[in-house]
């Protein structure tokens, strides 16, 4: 009998396996939280302030670190560079392409004049990387100006936003603009869009993670519900809309846990004209 | 999860998709059914078993499409549903993947 049972050498490597276990979990979970807290760093940036609107961002990532992104970038022409995306997957593989596209994006934000320019070189900079590892990235860009209350847009493979006309209370999807997904096709050239905004509309930027939010019935959210939240609380300001929208979300879903991430980012022009 | 059934006929394989196309199909499909579909000159995948396909499920699709035309074997796409056919008019996999693809 004696044979069979463990040495004092075997038992004690047995404590060691579930040390080094213990420790290496302990190693990863530092390590995601860290990752974590620089993504959160890079994607709660400044926010821009700037005369006749305001705009804001958030993202709620369905694990601890998220795939989708926003940004803004003030040009030096005085306009506001927006630009929302959604990374293909989930997880730290998503966060690690998040940071690529960030990059790319800020690299090449002020040498370029229009947001389909924008998106052009940012495929062109990405494309090999994004076929490499078998990814894409959906992603909308666009640009206000202030001063004249004109915004362009341009997609690749992103939905489109919403427009919420401040003066006769409607909603619908900006005009389309199709453009292939960062890492579809190589050599593409982007298109855009441009619209004239006016006082009280708003632009509201979205990622899938809020229409396909699902309850416990496997109900999803979906577009009906953002435009119903979206048209009582239009006359809010961003942040309170945000919070709005948010709190629609959660009421529907129940606490049923979150299957993807949840960002959204909207532009509302203010009730004082800045001479347009 | 997603499941899937093979129906061969000769050089033919048909392969119905069933369930949801997402992160937790990455080994079934990568490891499983890409190697499998290889064997065959013509591959059908019919999607009228699945119902929500998201972005890694996208990535998981248009890989084993990419992969079976690099090796010469030809692909089609059949019985998508409408919710889904949506996503991939979105994300224009049509003309990414080639609109003959879809039928």
């Amino acid at each position: 009998m004696y044979k069979y049972r463990p040495t004092f050498t075997q038992r004690e490597r047995v404590i060691d396996n579930q040390q080094i276990m213990d420790n290496m979990d302990k190693t990863l979970q530092r390590e995601i939280n860290l990752a974590r807290n620089i993504q959160m760093q890079l994607l709660n940036g400044k926010t821009p302030e700037f005369e006749g609107g305001e705009v804001i961002g958030s993202s709620l990532p369905a694990r601890l670190i998220g795939g989708d992104y926003y940004d803004f970038y003030p040009l030096v022409n005085g306009k506001i560079r927006i630009v929302v995306g959604d990374v293909m997957g989930k997880g730290i593989p998503a966060a690690m392409l998040m940071i690529l596209t960030r990059d790319a994006f800020r690299r090449v934000a002020e040498i370029t004049d229009s947001p389909a320019e924008t998106l052009t070189s940012m495929n062109q900079a990405l494309y090999e990387d994004l076929r490499t590892l078998k990814s894409f990235v959906t992603l909308i860009c666009a640009d206000y100006d202030p001063k004249t209350g004109i915004f362009t847009y341009a997609s690749a493979g992103h939905h489109l936003p919403l427009y919420i006309n401040g003066r006769d209370k409607t909603i619908k999807e900006l005009p389309k603009v199709s453009g292939i997904m960062l890492g579809g096709l190589p050599d593409q050239v982007y298109k855009e869009m441009s619209i004239q905004l006016d006082e009280q509309d708003i632009i509201f930027f979205y990622t899938d993670g809020i229409v396909e939010a699902q309850n416990k019935d496997g109900e999803q959210y979906k577009l009906e519900r953002l435009v119903q939240t979206l048209l009582e609380n239009h006359e809010k300001s961003v942040g309170e809309i945000e919070r709005s929208v948010m709190d629609s979300i959660h009421q529907f879903t129940q606490g049923v846990p979150q299957k993807d991430d949840i960002t959204m980012v909207l532009l509302k022009v203010s009730r004082q004209k800045n001479g347009y | 999860m997603i499941q899937y059934s093979l129906h061969e006929n000769g050089e033919y394989l048909d392969v119905k998709l069933a369930g949801d196309l997402d992160i937790d199909g990455t080994e079934v499909i990568e490891e499983e059914l890409i190697p499998n579909m290889e064997k065959y000159q013509t591959v059908n995948i019919n999607f009228e078993g699945v119902r929500f396909v998201d972005s890694t499920g996208m990535g998981l699709l248009m890989n084993m499409v990419q992969s079976l035309k690099e090796k010469g074997i030809k692909v089609t796409i059949s019985n998508v549903q409408q919710d889904v056919m949506n996503v991939f008019e979105i994300l224009q996999l049509p003309e990414i993947l080639g609109e003959e693809i879809f039928i």
